[in-house]
Order: structure tokens, then C-alpha cells, then sequence
């Protein structure tokens, strides 16, 4: 025996499905759109059968072949005629495929073989097999039905502590979207029971939404803008204010739900060209909602009387249904009735939890497995033995063959999809789903031969689920084939891009700039990316410093100057209208066309300037000043790597190094001679030594070099995180800066370019010595090695005298935060100072 | 989520009333940075007013105006369709409310 667990509120105008495990309760949701509850609507379109939400929108056009609120006629002979399947179909075969569709709603893909459906406490004996009939027909092989209130209750109770010993009278007040109900429930000696019960079919959340549309929106608008017959038209089918009526239905029920968490909202809408705006409070709410509320008091009054009980006798009134959300209704029941109000749970979810609460007690008999024989014979006669008795539920299988053929990748909106079917397709049904929800064909006849066409959302992958079914709607899952279709981001006909396009913003925590990539090598074109950034420098108007747009073709790890700029737009001090500050907005539109002209817009969002600008790949421009930084910064680089290979006598790679510079060192003079307006070549020509020099000094030492430096990275990190632990100040400040380091690792790791190794060792050293600087027993021993400096070591002995006094005293008496101050005050009076001074002249690109 | 969901339906709403002003030009820059925003955090709008209707487009919910017809054409969006990219994929958020009418 196995417990049910799956709990069903099979609704008149929504339904849920739930199941009870580990103690806890799940609602599952609707696949599409993620929503807990299924309209209890079931459309019979030209072609095509659709259950839920989307069946509900032709409800008011084709109501011959739309059906909803079946619920009311379970259990009575009642057939609705279709017109577009020309045949009958009842209630209990909609409910059936109600039931259907909320199978789909369990993710986890686990059969749901039994279920606990819940029912009104009105529902006779015909009504209630009608509905266990359904639940039979929809696959489920047990069936049990539970009452609505006792299911709503079961939900509060559970939800409570001390529950043990209840005993007594309650009231389950069910105000949902449609439907009234309210019930008297009792415990007597541990049992639970619907003692008596009353409700109006005809009253819910829906005639509050049209109340606010009656009794507020018409008499203003007849009032303010003279409309004649403005009521009939907005009602009438076809009306003028047809399209508005839909508006103002949505946009009430919306001002119902906000008017129940604040005082005052407003509904504004267009009518006949004039803007409309409406404020409604709460109390003018309340008026629309009195005499339906006072109804359902004098209700709830009726099954007291007639039961000869006071509102003394009942403990509590249980609160059911999305309408119970209004505060008023709250209000009125406290008020009138003198009763606990209790809405501790969400009311609209109570009935299909008490439902899987009540499954999760109850016990069914699942499928027998199929028992291993002796042999393959005893085995298959085994199977064909269960297969012959009708009793058993075996999954559908089936050796329909179908043959799909659509395009993997497209430009369009939507995609033909063509299938093929061949075997056992007669009687059959399919239906294709979007993955993220947004396409449902709903149940479709299968044909030898058909199409659908999917629509696709842009520049994304579109995934979809073929699924077919057989003659009783269940799923045949061994033809389940999945279609992917890439909308725009590739297309066969373009071109690709063959190296990453970049643009060169600054980086000035390391007084450098990087790039970051615009369009990532092999995307096809055409391609178009807006930027947004920030100016990293303030730029006076009518001054000769500038923004630069840099953009470059090549490996987006690689230095700047190592790259192949194919874009510089220069946007000066003298081209703008007022000042640039440092941090305002710059927007920037690349578009690379088919012919791989590229095309940029920027506009700065301050001064609400626009430059456009338009290049072939040909156009170079070059920024001297800029220029000059490059050089100083490669040329630096390049000692520093010298030093470092002679340290490690890697004297090949020196000398290698050594000639880049000697090349390097012929321009300089040239280069810091030139001024911006010169008009020679000599600025391309020393570019594009660069940019030579750049690239060969990158590709020094091969794999060999990479490797070391990828060694010596690890071990500045493995030190840091030696030392880290020990810090004495900061360590959270320190052990920030660690975890930003570590998120670039990987792309430092993979890269083939030196640079990007040699600048995060860099990073990881500079840290390593801010630990350092930050850890007592270090900046302890380097003391004691300043004191141990003679005079002519610092720029001013006698002013140091006093500060390595009041550093001794701080360290006896244990004020290590004032010790460390003093020592580093020491030393910034050494001649030779350990810190790197900052070059704050950094000029880089402008672009943040 | 329920804030962003809430504030691009604000975005929206305001939006739409710029264009029927005819001031969405002037704004065209913040609006398209204000989409950026969204779409950077995963989210994606969809405004499917123009389309043609469809039934299996799950992704709204539409209320059909006059008597239908064979063109149905989405003629007001009362509010967006959202889907959201992340980890598990992509998912719709909200479904789109809209009027669908005969053209």
C-alpha cells in the first residue's frame, strides 16, 4: 500500500493540484506562467482543444464552444453540444480534462496514479460519483473526495499548535472568485463533520470588480464628461467602449487589490482622446461591496439560527477564498458576528492543502511491478499476461514514427515546423510547448502530415517539447522529441567576426587601461551593442585633454597596444558645450555592419551631446599624448622583465628582451617631440612600432614563460593566504581585496598573454605587503630594523627622534594602533621609501 | 522580483503614455538605458502590441473586442510580457494583458 498524497481542489472557477512529503505541503505550479491555480475552463477551438487561462479568452464570443463553471451541473445528465467537433460532450468529461491538465503541473514527471478530490459540502451522491467518475477518467486508479470546508480546516488546524484536544462548533466562510459557500463544522468525540452549510453561486470577487465599474467609474464619467449612454455601450457586446470595458475590469480588479493594503489608489485610463484619472478610497470600495457582504452575514446568521446556536458557541470563523483578502470583509464578519476572524493561512490555497493533508493518511493499492521469471519466456509470458487484463494501467507506448524537420537557426519571429507521422497516428493528439511557457498549442488531432508555427523570442535559444497522446489523452512519452531553434544570434549566411572587437577603457587602480570586449570573436554580423560607462576624469570645456574611443580588433586579454585599433574617435575639452565631470554618464552605440563598417554614437549624457561617427576599417587616428603613455608603460615593463630574467639568469630571454627596448629607445626622443598638431606620419609610424614591439614582447619565451609566470602567480596567492590568517589591522579589509582578486583568476589562468599574468602577480604582491604592513609582529621587526639606520638614512633624523619615542611608548603600554601609525611615519622620513609613489597624472582613455 | 516586476510595469504604463503624447522621442535615450538596465539583470520585456493574436500564445492573456475574425490583431497592451533568464533557463514571469481586436 502506498499513501495518496496528491490533494486536488478541483474548483468551479480555478483549480490547484498539491502533494503532502517529508511533512510539508507543495502547490505545484502551472508550467505556464508559473501560477498556482488553473482557470476550470476548457475550449473546443477550430482545430484544437485548450484547458485553462488561454481557453477563457473567446469565453464571451464562443460560448458554443467554451465551457466553465461545469462544476454546477456534475452529476446531472446535462450534455453541451460543440459545434466546431459537432458531438456532445458533459461535465464530467470536461472535469476529466481539467484533471488532465493538472497532472502537467507535477515537475517532478512522477505519475500521479491517486488523488483526494475535494468537493462542496452541497454536493449530492450523484454529483460526488460524477466527480470520483472524472478523477477515474483522467487516469487516476484510486479516487477519494473530501469535503471543501473539512479540507479548509484540516489546512488551519494543521497549521496551529495544541490541536490535539479540539472539540466544538467553527464556520468555513468561502468567498472566492464566483462562488459563496459558508459551513457550520463541528468535532464531536474526534470526529470532524459539515454539520450544515449555505451558499449563492452567484457572488464572488468578480461581482466586487464589476461593482467598482458600476458604482464608481460610470456615475463619474456620466457625471464629468457628459457621455450619453456611456453605461450601455461600455456594457453592450460590440459596444463603443467595448475595448475599454476589458480595461476598466482589469484595472478594477487591480484597484481591489491595492485598496486592500492602502487607503487611496487611482484608476487612469483614455477616453475618447482624454486622459481619465480617477481616485478611489477604500471607503468608496466598501460602499460598492456592502450589500453583497451584508448577504453573505445574513447567511452565515441563517445557519445559526436554523441550527439553534449563538455566536457565542462558535469558536472561530475560518477564513476560504481570494476574496476574504479585503479588509472590509474581515471587518464586517468581526464586527457582526462577535466571532475570531482567523486568516492565518492564504486562503485561496486552503482547500488543496487540507486536501493533501487528508491524502497523506490515505493508502492505495499501486501498479504491481512485473515479476522476473525463471526465463526470457517466463518473462514475456508474464507480460503479455498483464497486458491482456483490462485492470491494470500500463504507460501508453506506441510505435507512432514521426519525422520533424524545421530550421535549427533563424532570422524570423517565428519558425515552420513540419512533421510527418507515420504508424498508429489515427486518433491521436499532439501538443507543443515552449519551454519558458510563453506557446501552448493545446491538444491537437494528429494528421498524416501537418505544420505549426513557432513563435520565437529574440537573440535566444527557443526550446520546445513535442508531446503526443493517445485516444484517452494520456501522454505517450516514448514520442516525446524536443525542437531547438536559435532565433538571430547565428545565422549561416553572415559573416563572423574573426577577432574579438574591444573597446580600451582605463583601469585606475592600476594606472593602466584594459579591454572590454564589444562584440566576442565568431558572433556573426551585423552586430549592435550600446555601453554604458562612466567618465573616469573631469574634462573642463574649451581645455585640451580628452575622451578617447579606442576600439580595437584582436584578443580581448591582450594589452591594448598589442591590439589593432580600428576605431579613435577624440572628443576634446574644445568640443564641448559645458564641463565633463568625472562620474557622468557616457553612452556609446557600436554597430558593426555585414561589411564590417563600423559605426559609433556617443552621447554624454551631461553636456546632451551626440557625436556620430562612421569608419571603414582603414581610418586610423592617433592621440600623442596618449601615445606617450604607452610607450612609458611598455618600456617599463620591458626593464622590469629584463631585470627580472638577468635575476633568474634567463640570459636568452634577457638579450631577447633587451633588443625590444633597443628598438623601443630609438623613438622616444621622436615621440616626446612631437606635438599633438603635428602633421608628419611620424606618430603612425612610432604606433606602429608599438604595436610591434607589444606584440613580440607578449610572445617572448612561448609556453615557457607563460608557464613561470603562472607559478609565480600561484605563489604570491599561496602566500597570501599563508599570511592572511595573521593579519593584526584590516583583515577584513584585506580579505576583501583577496576575494576581488580571486574573482579574475580564471581569466588570468587561461590567458596566453604575459602581461595580464605579470599584472595580477603584481596585484597579488602589492596585497601581500599591505598584510604585512597590517600584521603586529612584522611591523614590529622592520622597527627594530629603522632604529638600527643611521642618521644620514632619513630626510630628517631629528624629526624622527620624537616619533620613535612615542612609538616605543605606544608599543610598552600596548597601543598597537597608534604604534603602527607611528611607524609608518617613520617611514615616510626614509630616504629610501618603501611605497610606491602613485602617479596620479594618469591620463588613460577617460572612460571609466 | 515582485519590486521589478512592479516597477517595469510603472516603466511601462509610462511609456506608453509618453509615445500616445507623442514624447517618447524625447525621453528615447532614458528609456532605451532604463530596458539596458533590466535586460543586464536577466529580465526581458516584451511588448506584443501589432502582433497578430494567437491562441497558443500562452504568454498573454487577451480579452477579444468586437466580434472575432480570422485577423485578429493585439491592439492594446495593458501590461507587458517579462521573462526572466537565469541558472534554470528562461521562465515567464508575467503573462502580458492584453485586448486583441478584428482589424
Amino acid at each position: 500500500m502506498k499513501s495518496i498524497n496528491f490533494g486536488i481542489d478541483l474548483g468551479t472557477t480555478n483549480s490547484l493540484i498539491t502533494k503532502y512529503e517529508n511533512g510539508k505541503v507543495t502547490i505545484f505550479k502551472h508550467p505556464i506562467g508559473h501560477k498556482e491555480t488553473l482557470a476550470s475552463v476548457v475550449a473546443f477551438r477550430p482545430g484544437r482543444t485548450l484547458v485553462g487561462d488561454k481557453a477563457r479568452e473567446f469565453l464571451t464570443k464562443d460560448p458554443v464552444n467554451i465551457f466553465a463553471n461545469f462544476k454546477r451541473r456534475m452529476g446531472t445528465d446535462d450534455k453541451f453540444y460543440v459545434v466546431n467537433l459537432d458531438e456532445n460532450v458533459t461535465p464530467v468529461e470536461l472535469s476529466t480534462l481539467v484533471l488532465k491538465e493538472l497532472k502537467q503541473f507535477v515537475y517532478s514527471g512522477e505519475d500521479v496514479e491517486a488523488a483526494v478530490i475535494t468537493i462542496p459540502a452541497s454536493f449530492d451522491t450523484m454529483q460526488s460519483n460524477a466527480t470520483k467518475k472524472a478523477g477515474l477518467a483522467a487516469g487516476f486508479r484510486e479516487v477519494l473526495l473530501l469535503q471543501e470546508p473539512i479540507a479548509a480546516s484540516l489546512a488551519y488546524f494543521n497549521n496551529q499548535e495544541n490541536n490535539a484536544d479540539r472539540d466544538g462548533y467553527w464556520l468555513v466562510y468561502d468567498l472566492g472568485g464566483g462562488t459563496f459557500d459558508i459551513a457550520l463544522m463541528q468535532i464531536k468525540e474526534g470526529e470532524m463533520k459539515v454539520v450544515d452549510h449555505e451558499g449563492n453561486n452567484f457572488l464572488g470577487g468578480a461581482d466586487f470588480d464589476f461593482g467598482i465599474i458600476e458604482k464608481i467609474i460610470i456615475p463619474y464619467v456620466t457625471e464629468h464628461f457628459g457621455i450619453e449612454n456611456f453605461e450601455e455601450e461600455l456594457r453592450k457586446n460590440n459596444g463603443k467602449y467595448e475595448q475599454l470595458f476589458y480595461e476598466l475590469i482589469y484595472k478594477s480588479e487591480e484597484a481591489k487589490k491595492e485598496l486592500s493594503q492602502q487607503h487611496e489608489t487611482q484608476i487612469d485610463f483614455i477616453l475618447d482622446g482624454q486622459e481619465v484619472l480617477l481616485t478611489i478610497t477604500r471607503e468608496e470600495l466598501e460602499n460598492t461591496l456592502k450589500t453583497r457582504v451584508s448577504d453573505t452575514i445574513s447567511m452565515l446568521k441563517n445557519i445559526l439560527n436554523r441550527n439553534e446556536l449563538g455566536t457565542h458557541d462558535i469558536e472561530e470563523i475560518l477564513l476560504v477564498g481570494g476574496s476574504t483578502y479585503i479588509p472590509y470583509v474581515r471587518q464586517q464578519l468581526a464586527q457582526h458576528t462577535g466571532i475570531k476572524v482567523n486568516s492565518q493561512i492564504d486562503p485561496t490555497t486552503a482547500v488543496a492543502i487540507g486536501a493533501a493533508y487528508y491524502a497523506a493518511n490515505k493508502y492505495y493499492q499501486p501498479e504491481a511491478g512485473i515479476e522476473l521469471g525463471e526465463n526470457v519466456e517466463d518473462l514475456l509470458s508474464r507480460i503479455s499476461a498483464d497486458d491482456a487484463d483490462p485492470g491494470t494501467y500500463l504507460h501508453p507506448a506506441s510505435d507512432i514514427e514521426l519525422i520533424v524537420s524545421y530550421s535549427q537557426m533563424s532570422k524570423d519571429t517565428e519558425e515552420v515546423l513540419i512533421i510527418k507521422a507515420g504508424n498508429n497516428w489515427e486518433g491521436k493528439t499532439y501538443r507543443i510547448i515552449r519551454s519558458d511557457g510563453g506557446f501552448d498549442t493545446g491538444f491537437v488531432a494528429m494528421k498524416s502530415k501537418f505544420t505549426e508555427f513557432l513563435p520565437l523570442l529574440h537573440n535566444t535559444n527557443n526550446l520546445f517539447y513535442l508531446r503526443i497522446y493517445d485516444e484517452e489523452q494520456n501522454e505517450i512519452k516514448s514520442a516525446l522529441k524536443e525542437i531547438s531553434i536559435t532565433q538571430g544570434q547565428f545565422n549561416i549566411a553572415g559573416q563572423p567576426i574573426p577577432q574579438d572587437i574591444c573597446i580600451e577603457v582605463d583601469d585606475k587602480e592600476n594606472h593602466t587601461t584594459r579591454l572590454e570586449v564589444i562584440f566576442e570573436k565568431n558572433a556573426v554580423l551585423p552586430q549592435k551593442k550600446t555601453l554604458y560607462r562612466e567618465i573616469s576624469k573631469t574634462i573642463k570645456q574649451g581645455a585640451e585633454d580628452s575622451i578617447i574611443i579606442n576600439i580595437l580588433e584582436g584578443d580581448r586579454n591582450a594589452r591594448a597596444l598589442s591590439n589593432l585599433v580600428i576605431a579613435c574617435i577624440e572628443i576634446s575639452g574644445k568640443d564641448l558645450t559645458s564641463d565633463l565631470i568625472k562620474g557622468s554618464d557616457i553612452e556609446l552605440q557600436i554597430t558593426m555592419s555585414d561589411n564590417r563598417e563600423l559605426q559609433t554614437e556617443v552621447f554624454l549624457v551631461m553636456t546632451q551631446q551626440e557625436f556620430k561617427n562612421a569608419f571603414s576599417l582603414s581610418e586610423k587616428h592617433v592621440n600623442i599624448d596618449r601615445l606617450k603613455e604607452q610607450f612609458i608603460d611598455l618600456e617599463n615593463e620591458i626593464r622590469n622583465s629584463i631585470k627580472m630574467f638577468s635575476h633568474d639568469e634567463n640570459d636568452v630571454w634577457a638579450i631577447q628582451a633587451n633588443d625590444f627596448l633597443k628598438e623601443l629607445m630609438q623613438h622616444k626622443n621622436e615621440l616626446f617631440k612631437l606635438k599633438e598638431d603635428d602633421r608628419t606620419d611620424a606618430k603612425y609610424v612610432i604606433a606602429e612600432v608599438l604595436n610591434r614591439v607589444s606584440q613580440a614582447y607578449d610572445k617572448l619565451g612561448g609556453e615557457d614563460r607563460l608557464e613561470r609566470l603562472r607559478y609565480e602567480y600561484l605563489e604570491a596567492k599561496e602566500y597570501i593566504e599563508n599570511h592572511l590568517p595573521m593579519a593584526d589591522f584590516k583583515k577584513e579589509d584585506l580579505g576583501q581585496t583577496y576575494s576581488k582578486l580571486l574573482k579574475g583568476e580564471h581569466q588570468v589562468l587561461i590567458s596566453r598573454n604575459p602581461s595580464i599574468l605579470e599584472k595580477a602577480t603584481e596585484k597579488m604582491n602589492s596585497l601581500a605587503w599591505d598584510i604585512l604592513w597590517n600584521t603586529l609582529s612584522y611591523i614590529i621587526s622592520r622597527y627594530e630594523g629603522f632604529k638600527g639606520l643611521a642618521p644620514d638614512e632619513f630626510k630628517n633624523y631629528e624629526g624622527a627622534k620624537p616619533i620613535f619615542r612615542a612609538a616605543d611608548q605606544a608599543l610598552s603600554n600596548e597601543r598597537y594602533h597608534e604604534f603602527r601609525q607611528h611607524v609608518y611615519s617613520i617611514t615616510h622620513l626614509l630616504v629610501h621609501n618603501e611605497y610606491k609613489i602613485q602617479n596620479d597624472d594618469f591620463k588613460g582613455t577617460g572612460i571609466g | 522580483m515582485d519590486a521589478n516586476i512592479a516597477l517595469i510595469n510603472q516603466f511601462f504604463e509610462m511609456e506608453q503614455k509618453m509615445v500616445a503624447e507623442q514624447l517618447a522621442d524625447k525621453f528615447d535615450r532614458n528609456l532605451r538605458r532604463i530596458q539596458h538596465i533590466f535586460e543586464a539583470s536577466g529580465l526581458i520585456i516584451v511588448n506584443p502590441a501589432g502582433e497578430a493574436y494567437s491562441e497558443s500564445r500562452t504568454d498573454y492573456e487577451a480579452s477579444i473586442v468586437g466580434s472575432p475574425g480570422p485577423n485578429l490583431k493585439i491592439t492594446k497592451v495593458i501590461k507587458p510580457i517579462i521573462y526572466q533568464n537565469d541558472s534554470q533557463g528562461r521562465q515567464l514571469l508575467q503573462k502580458g494583458i492584453v485586448i486583441a481586436e478584428q482589424v
